[in-house]
């Protein structure tokens, strides 16, 4: 391996969860550089999300795109990763400039890379610049290195696969040897053709025997690490993982882990059971409550959905009894995953692969196409993580450019092919294409947003018609807020999640805020004030999580039984202490849960300025397309007709319903729509926003915000 | 008159069935049905705080007294990853 820059470092010991060290690389100049964190930065910003936050919001500008050379990849840990005493703490934080949002995205993962990191002696680490060629980046705890090298070249295939070149270096950098001592991020061809492509987070399995893959997925992490011309970063660390955190009362920590894991061992079993059918088992809850997103979130069902309910994935495809958890001490383990799956497309088709998944999000993704063929599914997961691309967006995209297709936008002309929902053969042949950069690929690659305007312009072109008003039409359809693709669930009958999708400040991603059950199924937001509170109390737990480098679902996907006692059952209060607790025993800190919301509330807060700052920070970023609150076409009204006229009956406001059923659907779009603007309302007062979902000035002020930076950015606001 | 139980997810895999018919009188509630499958499916965990109870795709409390063919089936909690 040809070495660029090496330095030579002392790697600071955890204590307490952190080290207080930040990793500095500019790959435009080859600096490398370890920032010592003054004593106040870990109380202010916590960690994971906050350190990403802090390190776009001063390193970057308004007019910082994901390519610009100041653009930051900021991934960091937090002090609850690293403890395979308590489950879940393997998560870690990609945060930057989204190709898709121009504003902050970031997206966690699990697996080894922040534990690692951590062990090696970084809470986080920077990557700045753009490389003249492409680069890899080593991080060696053991031998007290950190290296920028040329990216070694092997084989075509192997180059250009995102999993493949991970797992090769992660070889050639350990005398051919995987070891759980190392861990890696990698980005692949994917990432250079569309705004979407992912980055792995790559470790080696035990208990598999191989190196298995995780995806900080959401809004193109993997495109700005390949825009600055990085293909991989590796760590290696040796040092013992059990209490890996030095925490400051290990009795604590290991007896708040033994009461989590208890929780999980009970409960989960006769739950959803993550635990053995991972997160595919949600494919039939949802289909069931018509939250499903078929034909581009069309319809919430479909009589084939159940081609795709986990236990034809249990059955044909899962690996059984294999704990599958991402870090170790994981007892919900709901990392599933298939081996010798034999591929029958594309141009890997013979080979026999190893697939890490599908996820419901896969599931779901493929189901947004039309189609429901489990072994697509399994050849689609393959490919887009070998691409390294998003599930989510590479199927929501294409999914629009079918109803695109479908409904007379666009021809074949304009595609080359006819592209409609549940044809394996023009999704699959669309999938190379983006991944390639070639023929219509180029087009969906850049995601829906920007696939709008693409056909509006083709299509009032053709038809000499208004552009706007195209874009009207598109905009009912094409499911993406802020520039991102919606993650996979209707929102149509739950307003608090068309909040929780319109609020979310990365765009819809469902990690910020998930309430369609609550709010939809269970019923336990009756009111506006009470979908509001939930708007406001569930991003900030999450953020919290995303702070401290823990994974949400033992907390949020398994309900405590001793909840139903409690006031709001479905905030899981009693899980929640073990994880106080936790906190308390690794740091020493004495917080109760509303300092650990008040922590998150400022780095909400930032957010909130960043985007702001980007463009996206007021109301009208926050708006949803009509499909997200209401059947946008007539055909969806007509496919739940009853359920929708009785839904008027009962929130429509009026004595009588209209006569004709297009009379209807246009007074209920008229209704959803309303509903939707007295929530943004609602939930901006309780935010501590203007009506036009600006931060106020005393919000920013009461969370030590009011930098000179904001105070400029209020200013040219006019807050 | 008898009422359906829809088995989801685990639950059929547990009871072999996708689904059942449970007769009922008039004055049937939930919690009699309830008990119906406790009795039949102990495996099942059906305490108050490990899932909740729907008639018709809808939440039902547990004294609600049921019409023929209501369909009733045990949802766990589901909250979001």
């Amino acid at each position: 391996m040809e070495i660029l820059k090496q330095i030579r470092y002392k790697p600071a010991r955890v204590a307490g969860g952190y080290t207080d060290r930040i990793l500095r690389v500019d790959l435009g100049s080859g600096e490398i550089n370890i920032e010592k964190l003054p004593p106040d930065f870990k109380t202010k910003y916590t960690g994971g999300r906050g350190y990403a936050l802090k390190a776009i919001w001063d390193g970057t500008t308004g007019q910082t795109r994901y390519d610009s050379p100041e653009n930051i990849l900021a991934i960091a840990s937090g002090p609850l990763g690293n403890e395979p005493g308590f489950p879940g703490t393997g998560k870690f934080i990609v945060g930057t400039i989204s190709p898709m949002t121009d504003t902050f995205i970031d997206s966690n993962v699990g697996g080894h890379f922040g534990p690692l990191s951590k062990l090696a002696g970084f809470d986080a680490l920077a990557v700045t610049g753009i490389s003249k060629e492409e680069v890899v980046i080593l991080i060696d705890g053991d031998t007290h290195t950190i290296t920028i090298a040329a990216a070694p070249q092997y084989d075509k295939e192997t180059n250009n696969g995102a999993l493949s070149y991970g797992d090769r270096l992660l070889k050639e950098v350990n005398d051919g040897q995987y070891s759980d001592c190392l861990a890696a991020v990698s980005a692949g061809r994917g990432a250079l053709h569309s705004r979407y492509g992912v980055i792995h987070s790559l470790y080696y399995d035990i208990r598999r025997h191989r190196i298995r893959a995780k995806q900080a997925g959401r809004g193109g992490t993997g495109t700005v690490m390949r825009a600055k011309g990085l293909k991989s970063i590796v760590v290696r660390s040796g040092l013992p993982k059990a209490n890996g955190n030095n925490p400051v009362d290990k009795k604590g920590v290991r007896a708040a882990g033994r009461a989590l894991k208890q929780v999980i061992s009970k409960a989960d079993p006769t739950q959803l059971h993550l635990s053995a059918w991972g997160t595919t088992i949600l494919s039939e809850y949802m289909d069931k409550f018509h939250i499903f997103p078929v034909d581009n979130y069309q319809y919430g069902q479909s009589p084939d959905s159940v081609k795709l309910f986990a236990h034809v994935f249990l059955d044909n495809y899962f690996s059984h009894r294999i704990p599958d958890g991402c870090y170790y001490g994981c007892n919900l383990a709901c990392a599933k995953g298939a081996e010798k799956v034999a591929l029958t497309r594309g141009p890997a088709g013979g080979r026999k692969v190893s697939i890490d998944g599908p996820e419901y999000e896969t599931v779901g993704a493929v189901a947004c196409m039309g189609i429901f063929d489990p072994q697509y599914v399994m050849e689609y997961n393959w490919y887009c993580d070998e691409y390294g691309i998003d599930v989510i967006s590479t199927g929501v995209t294409t999914a629009f450019f079918m109803e695109c297709f479908e409904r007379g936008y666009l021809s074949v002309d304009d595609i080359g092919y006819e592209l409609k929902f549940g044809s394996i053969a023009a999704a699959d042949r669309l999938l190379h294409e983006i991944a390639g950069g070639r023929g219509f690929g180029r087009v969906v690659g850049q995601g829906v947003a920007r696939g709008k305007k693409w056909v509006a312009k083709k299509y009032a072109a053709r038809n000499k018609a208004s552009r706007d008003e195209v874009m009207a039409e598109l905009n009912k359809f094409g499911m993406e807020v802020k520039g991102l693709e919606f993650s996979m669930y209707i929102t149509k009958e739950s307003l608090a999640q068309q909040g929780g999708y319109g609020f979310s400040l990365k765009g819809p991603q469902h990690d910020e805020a998930w309430l369609i059950f609550i709010d939809q199924v269970y019923q336990e937001l009756p009111t506006l004030e009470d979908k509001a509170a939930a708007l406001k109390w569930f991003p900030l737990i999450r953020t919290w999580f995303n702070a401290t480098g823990l994974c949400k679902l033992h907390w949020i996907d398994v309900r405590n039984p001793e909840a139903a006692a409690t006031d709001e059952p479905s905030k899981n209060l009693p899980t929640l202490a073990h994880y106080v607790d936790y906190l308390n025993a690794t740091t020493g800190s004495h917080k109760n849960i509303q300092d650990i919301l008040d922590d998150s509330e400022r780095l909400y807060i930032l957010q909130k300025l960043i985007n702001l700052r980007q463009g996206k920070g007021t109301r009208a970023s926050d708006q949803l397309p009509l499909r997200a609150m209401a059947p946008a076409f007539f055909n969806e009204y007509q496919s739940r007709a009853d359920y929708y006229d009785r839904w008027l009956g009962q929130n429509g406001g009026i004595k009588k319903l209209p006569a004709s059923p297009k009379q209807r659907h246009k007074l209920l779009i008229e209704r959803r729509r309303r509903d939707y603007q007295q929530l943004c309302d609602a939930v901006y007062e309780l935010k501590g926003f203007t009506p036009d979902g600006k931060p106020k000035r005393e919000t920013v002020a009461r969370f030590a915000l009011l930098d000179e930076q904001a105070k400029r950015l209020l200013d040219e606001m006019g807050v | 008159m008898i009422v359906s139980i829809e088995f989801l997810g685990m639950q059929r895999t547990m009871t072999g069935a996708d689904s059942i018919e449970v007769p009922i009188t008039k004055k049937s509630r939930v919690d009699d049905v309830l008990e119906y499958v406790r009795s039949n499916y102990p495996q099942l965990q059906l305490d108050e705080g490990m899932v909740l109870v729907t008639v018709n795709q809808e939440i039902a409390p547990r004294d609600r007294v049921l019409k023929p063919d209501d369909i009733i089936s045990f949802l766990p909690f589901i909250s979001g990853g």
